[in-house]
């Protein structure tokens, strides 16, 4: 019986804490400021206990969690009312590398050594302080670089050539299944994308394994167990029906 | 303010009253219970003195009123109270009726103490006061 307990307290208070984590937003654990890190790592101890414990009540797990939540949301919402309160709670942004080279008493204060700065920037991709015009300790302890001009990489613009706006690709189906909340964002029907898969001579949906089309007409099609293909979509089938850029 | 943003107020609201509900709920049924159970003990010392001995109907049948409004509480309380702080007062009141049955006094009365002391020190160890919020 006590596993049948432990099993109905699990799922309820894993419920309760995914809806919770849901609600204070969707970031990564390396995205998050002191605070949220704190808070994190409390809920999870917390709610444990009730889960295993079958003597503890769940709202012993539950009254401290949703206490942390809403204490939470309110240094939230300070937080983004009051820039001083802001920095206080997540620290500011501190400029570790400058023109002149490497910060020793922004390391210091940040309690960092050369070979952490180091680390930091080869995971930005750079592997020499001098490649480096700016580098900025984030609040989330993320290093922001600014490259030299002469370490920048190359862009289009730099080369003065005109290119077309990227477009974001939408899906229209996935695994075997017609997305149907996408089909008003290109404006077409279900019938349009039968249509358009029948000339193609393709069956059925389930063949395909994703198709997606941006407002440049621009497909991706990869049916199953076999190459993808990408090409322009022709005048005459979906394109007719879909809002081009 | 967006329609997701009132819904988090919305929340926050709920969330803040549940938490008030779930305080004051829980320190009044506590308050209640363990009135009862100080009250039943309070009848059972009267009646012993006055019948001069534990081994009568009246005792008998405040002891069994006591475990019937104890354990009638005991399930409400456990949503509430961790059940292993809440474990020897029951053990206790099913032993005071063993000591009736068995015609023990001395242990009846220590068990009797116990309950007591029991019912006095748990707002002090578990109820809210600065002592225990430090």
């Amino acid at each position: 019986m006590d596993m049948l307990t432990i099993f109905f307290r699990s799922a309820f208070i894993y419920i309760i804490v995914l809806f919770l984590y849901r609600l204070m937003g969707k970031r990564q654990i390396g995205e998050m400021q002191p605070f949220e890190l704190v808070l994190t790592q409390i809920i999870a101890d917390l709610a444990t206990i009730p889960m295993s414990e079958i003597s503890v009540p769940v709202l012993h797990g539950v009254v401290p969690v949703l206490c942390l939540v809403l204490l939470h949301f309110f240094l939230t919402f300070l937080s983004s009312k009051s820039t001083k309160f802001a920095k206080f709670f997540n620290g500011k942004p501190i400029i570790v590398i400058n023109p002149n080279g490497i910060d020793n008493v922004a390391l210091k204060n940040l309690d960092m050594s050369i070979d952490d700065v180091f680390e930091a920037l080869r995971e930005a991709g750079f592997f020499s302080v001098e490649q480096v015009q700016y580098a900025i300790m984030e609040t989330n302890g993320k290093l922001s670089v600014l490259p030299k001009s002469d370490f920048a990489p190359l862009t289009a613009s730099d080369m003065k050539i005109e290119n077309e706006e990227s477009q974001i690709p939408v899906t229209l189906i996935c695994e075997g299944k017609i997305m149907k909340e996408n089909l008003s964002v290109l404006d077409v029907s279900r019938e349009d994308v039968l249509d358009f898969l029948k000339k193609r001579k393709i069956k059925s949906v389930k063949n395909v394994l994703l198709l997606t089309i941006d407002r440049s007409g621009q497909v991706f099609l990869q049916k199953y167990k076999q190459k993808y293909e990408t090409f322009k979509l022709t005048e005459g089938e979906i394109y007719d029906k879909i809002k081009l850029d | 303010m967006t329609k997701l943003n009132w819904i988090k107020v919305g929340i926050f609201f709920f969330v803040f009253l549940f938490l008030i509900f779930s305080c004051v709920l829980e320190d009044r049924m506590v308050v209640y219970a363990l009135k009862n159970v100080r009250d039943y003990c309070y009848q059972i010392e009267m009646a012993t003195e006055v019948n001069d001995g534990i081994v009568n109907g009246q005792v008998a049948s405040l002891v069994d009123n006591l475990e019937y409004s104890w354990k009638r509480d005991e399930e409400k309380l456990c949503f509430l109270v961790d059940h292993k702080a809440m474990e020897q007062l029951g053990i206790e009141i099913v032993r005071l009726k063993t000591y009736i049955d068995e015609e023990e006094p001395i242990e009846f009365f220590t068990s009797l103490e116990i309950i007591k002391n029991y019912v006095e020190t748990f707002q002090h160890f578990m109820g809210s006061s600065y002592k225990n919020f430090l």
